[in-house]
């Protein structure tokens, strides 16, 4: 599977962006198994970038097309079928259901389409240090656990594109590495392709292409 | 492997304000109550009132004539059925056939010969052998033949029995006023015929002195003077006397019908019209009910519009989510709709065990019309439900 961004650029940006973005009304493809990394200060539309990959919003110029497929043109139902078989996301905001547990924020997503099987919700959460919150709800949790939540959450679908926004950003380095070691992994056995944007640049993660927003 | 509906159940809020949504569970059910129990009255009325006309071969038949008033008093034609009249009552589907009642239009004088001496002035009519209640082998006459067989009321000899004894006359049988002989004379264009006439038989159905139509046509062509102005008597052939749509057709024409014949019909018309109208107010208590639910489903999704939001967002099908939220109502209208039933079950054994003790043209279980009404309702009721849902969540993503 490839993505193909072509001339993208949000409607409530000027055209002038284009000149200094890497990204921006540039015509881009990436592919399975590629690790893309885009260095975004604040401001410069990371989180609009990362909405319009993931078909949440659609006020931009140009396309994005997934294979053939422009994902402007999806019905309700294919976009629920893209997310639920070929895109997975970690929000920057999170999302999780603050009145459910761990676990059923993380097994809602599990059993979409069971990648995993349930026992590995344990072994994840266990590994990023959270195996103690498994029953606790959401709200309760810190938003550094709760990144977590989410971070594990994108990893038990099966997806070609996995995206990152800024999903280390309440994590300590320790944290945060041992996550990426997990994306990684997974990413790896679907054959996957990362997009991670983040504030600045990150060593632990061996991006085979970089772009400044 | 498919995807469970039990984790998603928690994130919608349903607890509070239950007010409104029993509210709609009661209204549904009264409505749905009402609705079955109008539809099973309807029924029963017409299995009671339907039968109760004289028959032959199932059928009813019933005479009909103009009213006449000041304004058509003396107007033989506008007191007449014409043949686009009969035209329009054949064309109806409550009305199997039509058949005028033929009158003489020459003189007829009826007289009793050299045994009983008396001579009369007289009317013959005829009409179609298949509206005839009695129809003997002899009631036919053909051209050059001298007897004429006659079908008369059975009410002319009863009347005839009832005074025979004050006038010093003998009360005669029917089988002995069979025997009797008549001279039948009738004139016209100047010319004259004599005719022996013998009864026949006796009609309970028709008011009148019947002689075979071929014998009338013939006559009529031969002897008559005056010119054809219409029929003054029609008969009806239908199914149902007491059908409420053809009293309303003879009533709107301003026909005049025995009303005897016709009492059970209006008191159906009556009773028909009530519970249609309680059956149109149960069908209206139905869909208000349902509208309240509506909103209640309505304000369901918006208390929880942030969790269905993040549910379409991680991949959830709006199709299937709107499927499995209106889902969770269904067994809540299946019961609503199978108590309805029930009670309309229980009320209509009531009413045919104590009210009508247990007549035979009533069922104790209710009607399957009734049955396949409360299926169509629950049927109603889910579909509108998951269109409804469905299109909220599509408002969602």
């Amino acid at each position: 599977m490839h993505l193909q961004l072509q001339n993208l650029l949000p409607v409530y940006f000027d055209e002038s962006r284009k000149q200094t973005s890497e990204i921006w009304g540039k015509d881009l493809r990436f592919e399975n198994g590629e690790y893309i990394k885009i260095v975004a200060p604040s401001g410069s539309g990371k989180t609009s970038l990362m909405h319009f990959l993931y078909g949440v919003r659609k006020d931009y110029s140009g396309s994005i097309c997934y294979d053939a497929t422009n994902i402007h043109d999806l019905s309700v139902e294919d976009l629920a079928v893209s997310r639920k078989d070929k895109v997975s996301i970690v929000f920057q905001d999170l999302r999780l259901f603050a009145e459910q547990t761990v676990f059923e924020n993380l097994e809602i997503k599990r059993q979409l389409n069971p990648y995993h099987p349930p026992g590995k919700i344990k072994e994840m959460t266990e590994r990023l240090g959270i195996g103690s919150k498994i029953n606790s709800k959401c709200k309760t949790c810190s938003y550094g656990e709760q990144q977590r939540v989410a971070i594990i959450r994108s990893l038990l679908q099966p997806f070609d594109f996995l995206l990152l926004d800024e999903p280390f950003s309440h994590l300590d380095n320790n944290n945060s590495q041992r996550a990426m070691q997990l994306m990684l992994e997974e990413a790896k056995s679907r054959n996957a392709a990362i997009i991670f944007a983040d504030l600045e640049r990150i060593d632990y993660f061996p991006f085979t292409k970089i772009f400044h927003l | 492997m498919a995807i469970s509906f039990k984790p998603i159940k928690p994130l919608l809020q349903t607890g509070t304000n239950s007010a409104s949504r029993w509210l709609s569970y009661i209204g549904l059910g009264i409505g749905v109550l009402l609705l079955l129990c109008s539809i099973q009255m309807y029924i029963n009325i017409q299995s009671l009132l339907g039968k109760d006309a004289v028959r032959k071969n199932g059928f009813d038949f019933i005479s009909i004539t103009k009213t006449v008033t000041n304004e058509t008093m003396g107007q033989v034609g506008k007191n007449s059925f014409q043949q686009n009249e009969i035209d329009e009552l054949k064309s109806k589907s409550f009305v199997t056939d039509v058949a005028p009642l033929v009158s003489n239009r020459f003189r007829v004088q009826l007289s009793g010969g050299e045994s009983i001496p008396f001579r009369t002035d007289f009317v013959l009519e005829s009409i179609d052998n298949d509206f005839l209640d009695t129809l003997p082998p002899n009631f036919s006459w053909q051209p050059g033949q001298s007897s004429v067989p006659l079908i008369i009321s059975s009410d002319y000899l009863e009347v005839f029995n009832l005074f025979a004894p004050t006038q010093g006359y003998t009360q005669i049988s029917p089988q002995s006023a069979s025997v009797v002989r008549a001279i039948i004379s009738i004139s016209g264009k100047g010319q004259q015929g004599n005719f022996i006439g013998s009864i026949a038989a006796f009609s309970d159905r028709i008011n009148s002195v019947l002689v075979p139509k071929t014998f009338l046509d013939w006559a009529n062509e031969r002897f008559a003077e005056e010119p054809f102005v219409g029929y003054s008597r029609l008969y009806i052939k239908t199914k149902d006397a007491n059908n409420p749509d053809l009293i309303s057709f003879l009533d709107q024409k301003h026909y005049k019908v025995n009303k005897e014949k016709v009492k059970f019909g209006r008191t159906k018309q009556t009773l028909q019209g009530i519970f249609s109208g309680l059956g149109l107010f149960g069908l209206l208590v139905v869909i208000m009910a349902l509208m309240l639910f509506s909103f209640y489903l309505q304000l369901v999704i918006a208390r929880s519009k942030e969790s269905l939001q993040l549910l379409l967002l991680l991949g959830y099908s709006p199709n299937w989510l709107g499927k499995n939220v209106s889902n969770r109502f269904v067994p809540v209208y299946v019961l609503i709709v199978l108590s309805a039933l029930a009670v309309t079950q229980i009320l209509q054994w009531c009413f045919h065990h104590f009210v009508m003790y247990d007549r035979p043209e009533l069922e104790t279980v209710v009607n399957w019309i009734v049955i396949a009404v409360a299926v169509v309702l629950i049927l109603l009721s889910i579909f509108t439900n998951y269109r409804l849902v469905k299109k909220m969540l599509h408002k969602l993503y």
